[in-house]
């Protein structure tokens, strides 16, 4: 026959372990179900953990490629609006030019609307000098002052870089969020490469000056005014389709930022139903074993013997 | 015919009340720590036949043998055994823990993700004073954090270093104490109530000791006394007789902690010391790992800086400063670039104020490629998972240690049930001899009433 021996101190030692490992893991649960989430420290789980603060990193990184995204969409639209307004400006000239081509125009008449064009011109330059939104030249590239500076004797002389600076939209993409003047005003009229600036001192100039040549130089003017118009129309679509390009990836980053939320929620967050379940187990094992300890606890000998 | 029946019965009353006396004496020891459950052994006297009296009754009643202590040497072994597994166990994941709340706590990788962030930000506009002054913030924060989480775990060193003195002072107590019970031992009679309080105190000694180390006994069967070695059974001595050896502990330069026995070097296997002297070691490998990944940091920002220039065209001056001979470690770095305009966004030869942010890109790329974050990442994760594994370890050792512990209960400790069935039955033993004693009186009364 075996026996099983117990003591008294035996069962104390037992019970106690066995409701404190209970009372530990009900806890635990709780602690879970309150905080809403998994992992109290990286212990609980180093590969969950990890994962955490990648994900947090990419999140916390994301968030800095969208304001940086709003800030080229902000200088694009700045530069699609600057854009706009210089083809109002060249289209104007234009129709100008096309008066003074007319043979019947006196000089004097030809001089007003020479006059009219030079005060266009300065425009221009003071529209090619707009700012961006963080106060630097918005056609300068990455310069510190004016993209463009007005020289002794009235030439419009480009002082900025030669490209703008890319901004990183993340994922490794990036866009650039200017023009620089020449991509835009400088064109190449009747032949000779010259910018819009050059081209409105040229036919401005020879109008003002009168004579046999103001007639021929407002038909060059035409010209100058039409290829002008192409340059401007042109970076107009580049600007567009960059705007677009930055939609894009906004939606690309507002996709993958869900994924990495979702990720989060699956890998560091409280699952509500099981672990509601597994506490209400664990507190029914608890209870049964705190009354059931209770019981054994009162029997005892001792009473019964009289 | 030489038995007297009044003698065996007061024998027999006197070793019914010596049983009860064992007996109370067990239930009041019911929950005393290492107390080890009594019991008596009785035994017959009676004599056989001499010269010229063979075939003769020789009944002399009962006496008390001895009092048995119901302690299995190998159940005792094995508490001692698996619970210096345990202590070890349970003092190595403490420090541990430690040391991951001191790096995690310290918030060190979210401060260099911030960091990162806001250099990414300043491309946005490389001129903004109030971005330049943001990524100046953020490295004092970044600075800040790798300041605290280095002293965070010196202090987590101190703080295992001076558990660690206090359990060496504590083992030397404990052996000296075990010394001075040997020598009682050795004095003591046999199976003597003093002797057996001896014992119990000698077992309560032995696993006291083996909480802090892993000690190898080897008990006299002559007369109880232990001879206690320290770290296995070709460990030192620690207790021989009436002998205490002193044990020692020194502090090396990087922290961590090595034992000797009277002068020779003794590795503890088991127990809290041993436990405290693995934790301080992997604390000194993540102290080394954190300085690293520091030095990745302070060293990839400042070469970048020195190739550019900053917002008034002047050459990159560093930003983090501390540098030793052996680079930048986590407890020196400091922040020695202040003015958020020094940063040196700009590639070298840019005049003053230029929007250039080719050498801030550079900066950027360098960090991608030195990835202290990463490393960061990674060095967290190194310490999370040792927790995780030596946790798992520790519970298993518990409750191997904890099984031990109840099953040397269940055998050495007291039973108020069983002892409440002895105190029934010597009772009853202590009654019948009285009416032993009773009956002889009665039969002499008959004699007296002869006549």
């Amino acid at each position: 026959m075996t026996t099983i021996s117990t003591s008294t101190s035996a069962f104390y030692e037992r019970s106690t372990m066995d409701l404190a490992s209970l009372r530990a893991e009900a806890e635990k649960l709780q602690a879970s179900l309150s905080s809403g989430q998994r992992l109290t420290r990286s212990s609980d789980d180093p590969v969950a953990a990890s994962r955490m603060r990648q994900l947090s990193r990419a999140d916390s990184l994301s968030t800095i490629d969208t304001a940086n995204a709003a800030r080229a969409a902000g200088d694009l639209q700045l530069t699609d609006g600057a854009l706009a307004t210089f083809a109002e400006y060249v289209t104007r000239v234009k129709e100008l030019a096309t008066q003074a081509a007319n043979g019947t125009l006196t000089d004097a008449q030809r001089a007003g609307i020479g006059q009219e064009i030079s005060a266009i011109r300065d425009n221009v330059i003071q529209l090619a000098n707009a700012r961006d939104s963080a106060g630097g030249a918005l056609f300068g590239g990455q310069s510190a002052g004016d993209a463009y500076s007005v020289q002794p004797g009235g030439v419009a002389r480009y002082d900025g870089t030669a490209s703008a600076a890319d901004l990183p939209l993340g994922d490794g993409q990036s866009v650039s969020p200017a023009l620089t003047g020449p991509q835009f005003l400088n064109f190449s009229a009747n032949g000779t490469p010259t910018d819009l600036m050059a081209a409105m001192k040229l036919l401005g100039d020879a109008l003002q000056a009168g004579g046999a040549g103001a007639q021929a130089a407002a038909q060059d003017g035409i010209a100058a005014m039409n290829a002008g118009i192409d340059a401007i129309t042109t970076a107009q679509t580049v600007v567009g389709s960059r705007l677009s390009w930055l939609d894009l990836t906004a939606e690309r980053r507002s996709d993958l930022g869900e994924l990495r939320s979702s990720e989060e929620n699956e890998v560091g967050g409280t699952d509500i139903a099981s672990t509601v379940a597994r506490l209400q187990q664990t507190m029914t094992v608890l209870e049964a074993s705190q009354a059931s300890f209770v019981k054994l606890a009162n029997l005892s000998l001792f009473s019964l013997l009289n | 015919m030489a038995s007297d029946l009044l003698s065996i019965g007061r024998s027999g009353a006197l070793a019914a009340r010596v049983a009860l006396d064992v007996t109370a004496q067990n239930i009041a020891n019911a929950s005393s720590e290492g107390y080890v459950r009594r019991s008596v052994r009785l035994e017959e006297v009676s004599s056989s036949g001499g010269i010229g009296t063979i075939g003769d009754i020789s009944l002399s009643g009962v006496r008390l043998d001895r009092v048995v202590r119901n302690a299995d040497l190998f159940r005792q072994a094995e508490v001692r055994r698996t619970g210096a597994d345990a202590a070890r166990a349970d003092a190595e994941v403490a420090g541990l823990e430690n040391i991951e709340v001191a790096v995690e706590q310290s918030r060190v990788y979210d401060a260099m993700v911030k960091f990162e962030g806001s250099l990414q930000q300043l491309v946005g506009d490389p001129t903004s004073s109030s971005l330049r002054a943001n990524v100046i913030e953020d490295a004092r924060t970044m600075v800040g954090t790798f300041n605290i989480a280095a002293s965070a775990l010196d202090s987590v060193g101190t703080g295992l270093r001076f558990e660690a003195g206090d359990a060496v002072s504590q083992t030397n107590t404990l052996a000296q104490e075990l010394a001075r019970v040997n020598l009682r031992l050795a004095r003591a009679a046999d199976a003597t109530s003093d002797q057996t309080a001896l014992l119990d105190q000698r077992d309560s000694l032995l696993q006291q000791l083996s909480a802090f180390a892993d000690v190898s006994t080897a008990i006299s069967p002559a007369d109880g006394t232990v001879e206690v070695r320290l770290g296995g059974a070709s460990g030192e001595k620690l207790v021989s007789g009436g002998a205490a050896y002193q044990l020692g502990m020194t502090t090396a330069g990087n922290g961590t902690i090595t034992f000797d026995v009277a002068g020779v070097a003794v590795a503890p296997a088991g127990g809290s010391l041993a436990g405290k002297a693995l934790a301080l070691v992997k604390l000194a490998d993540v102290h080394l790992k954190l300085d690293q990944v520091a030095n990745a940091m302070a060293s990839a920002v400042n070469a970048a800086q020195a190739a550019g220039v900053s917002l008034g065209g002047t050459a990159g001056a560093a930003v983090f400063g501390g540098s030793t001979a052996t680079g930048f470690t986590a407890a020196g770095l400091t922040l020695s670039l202040t003015d958020g305009a020094g940063i040196a966004a700009a590639k070298a030869g840019e005049p003053a104020g230029s929007r250039d942010a080719s050498n801030l890109n550079a900066l950027r790329g360098a960090l991608a490629a030195a990835d202290p974050t990463g490393r960061m990442d990674g060095l967290l994760f190194d310490i999370s998972g040792t927790v995780a594994g030596r946790k798992v370890t520790r519970d298993a050792l518990q409750t191997i240690a904890g099984n031990a512990r109840v099953s040397l209960a269940a055998q050495a400790g007291v039973d108020l049930d069983g002892e409440a069935a002895n105190l029934i039955r010597f009772q009853q033993a202590f009654q019948a001899s009285g009416k032993v004693m009773q009956t002889a009186k009665d039969i002499f009364d008959t004699l007296l009433a002869i006549r």
